[in-house]
This record gives structure tokens, C-alpha cells and sequence, in this order.
């Protein structure tokens, strides 16, 4: 298991909404969770590959800001 | 989930005890001096001079950190707080063996001691103590119970009797923290004091 760590903006209960609704169906994904008290709003992913970039742009192209936090 | 394991497994990467007892360190020291809406996982990163990426691999987010340092910690506290003790002792004995192992936790882990106080009247109080109770609270409830039973104790409502059997000793206890008592006036905590004090307690609660 890999777990993969970014910075987003995703702050809003309509956004997590949102997101869930992308990352739920995602083949790859076994948990994730956003660090709501975080000003970074760091979004957690336990993920079964080591697919930091696909995720990345998977979540851009959804509109949101989605950055690696380095290791 | 064991995600630790799986983080040693999958990623080869070996925990650091160091690093995460730096953690530990510096996340109480931050809450104490932040408190626990002020603390940030950036802050504890920094202080730990590691990145912030590396601290979510070991914890959930800020709230899995907290729960989890409290759990850890207060599992240490308890089994220390239960040094010899049992709740079949008589109670002026057992008494004293509480008396002497919570101040010697307190005085050896004053930071720990601190986060505790701190904790207690927060959101995060009741799953770590859930967690950290088991045995602990079922044993002094014994203690308590025989010591009525034997007619060593007088019977009282909880509070009452907490606040007589304990108060005394963690208002000495926050003297020495502070390094003053009662208007500023200079302390240095003393087993003699706190003897003398039990000695108090005892006749107080005696039937």
C-alpha cells in the first residue's frame, strides 16, 4: 500500500462531496480522508499504487486544486 | 487496518523511533503552548524539522495525532499509576501507593502530566479515555468499594470523595509546576509535605 499526500483546496462539505464521488469509484483507492482542521486541507490517500500523478490530475481536472506535498 | 505495517511492508521504510518520539515531544509541547485549536500539523513538522508529508504518513490527520499521543501516553500513566497497587489493599496503604506513583509520574513527566490537564476538557478527553481506562477505572472502583465494605472508608459521593482523597495531592503537585503556592510564594514539592499531607486525607476520610 502507498499513501500519497496533497495539498488541496478543498474546504467546503459540497467539495469533499464531490471529491468522494471521484475518489470512491477510483479503482486504486482503499481509504482517504481530508485533514479539515489543516490549513492545507491535506487530502490522505491509502492507495494500492503508486499513482501519485494520475490521482493528481484526476482531481485537477475536477477544478480543484491538488498539489504533492513532498515526502 | 494496521497502516503501519503496511507502510513497512509496501514501502520498506523503517519506523524511526527517534523521529517519532521527536514527534511526540514536540506535539505536547505545541498544544501546551497553542492549545489545541492553535496547534497545526505545519508547526509540529517544523519543530520536528521533518515535512509535513512525512507526518501524515504516520498520522491520519491532526486529530488521529492527538488521540493517538494521548492513548499512547496515557496507557503509560495508568500502568504507572498501578505500581503495586491493589484494590484488595488496606485503604490508608493503597492510598499511599497512589499518592507516591501519580506524583512520581507527575514529576518525571511533567509535560505529559500538563497535556492531560489540558486534554481533559476537550472533544478528544472521552475516546481517549475510553481507550486507556479499561482496568484502571474498574480497579480504583474495587478499591474504593472494599475499603467501604471493610469500614476503612467513609462513604461519600464520588466527587466528594475524589476531591478529598486526590485534590490535595495535585494541588501540591501544581504548586511544584508552577514553582509558587498560594500568593507567590516560592515551593519546591517534598515527599515530608506530602506525607504529612496524606496523613491529613486519611483521618478525613476515616469513617
Amino acid at each position: 500500500m502507498h499513501i500519497l499526500i496533497f495539498k488541496t483546496n478543498i474546504e467546503t462539505e459540497d467539495a469533499r462531496k464531490e471529491l468522494g464521488s471521484l475518489l470512491n469509484s477510483h479503482r486504486s483507492i482503499i481509504d482517504w480522508n481530508i485533514d479539515k482542521e489543516d490549513v492545507d486541507k491535506v487530502l490522505r490517500i491509502e492507495s494500492e499504487l503508486n499513482n501519485t500523478r494520475e490521482i493528481m490530475t484526476t482531481i485537477n481536472k475536477a477544478g480543484f486544486i491538488c498539489e504533492e506535498l513532498p515526502d | 487496518m494496521n497502516e503501519r505495517s503496511f507502510i513497512f511492508v509496501s514501502e520498506m521504510r523503517i519506523r524511526d523511533t527517534n523521529k517519532e518520539l521527536s514527534v511526540k515531544h514536540h506535539a505536547m509541547e505545541l498544544l501546551l503552548k497553542d492549545g489545541f485549536d492553535g496547534f497545526s500539523m505545519q508547526k509540529l513538522a517544523k519543530a520536528c524539522d521533518i515535512s509535513v508529508g512525512t507526518l501524515y504518513i504516520y498520522y491520519k490527520n491532526k486529530e488521529d495525532l492527538i488521540i493517538r499521543i494521548g492513548i499512547e501516553e496515557g496507557k503509560r500513566m495508568m500502568k504507572a499509576t498501578m505500581k503495586n497497587f491493589s484494590p484488595d489493599m488496606p485503604f490508608a496503604a493503597g492510598l499511599k501507593v497512589q499518592w507516591e506513583n501519580r506524583s512520581a509520574y507527575w514529576l518525571k513527566n511533567k509535560q505529559a502530566s500538563l497535556f492531560f490537564e489540558n486534554i481533559k476538557h476537550t472533544h478528544y478527553a472521552e475516546v481517549i479515555l475510553n481507550e486507556i481506562s479499561d482496568g484502571f477505572r474498574p480497579t480504583m472502583q474495587q478499591f474504593v468499594k472494599n475499603s467501604i465494605a471493610k469500614k476503612e472508608l467513609e462513604f461519600l459521593s464520588f466527587e466528594s470523595y475524589w476531591s478529598v482523597a486526590f485534590g490535595p495531592l495535585y494541588t501540591l503537585l501544581k504548586f511544584e509546576q508552577n514553582g509558587k503556592s498560594v500568593g507567590n510564594r516560592p515551593y519546591k514539592f517534598s515527599k515530608k509535605v506530602m506525607y504529612q499531607t496524606l496523613e491529613l486525607v486519611l483521618k478525613a476520610l476515616k469513617p
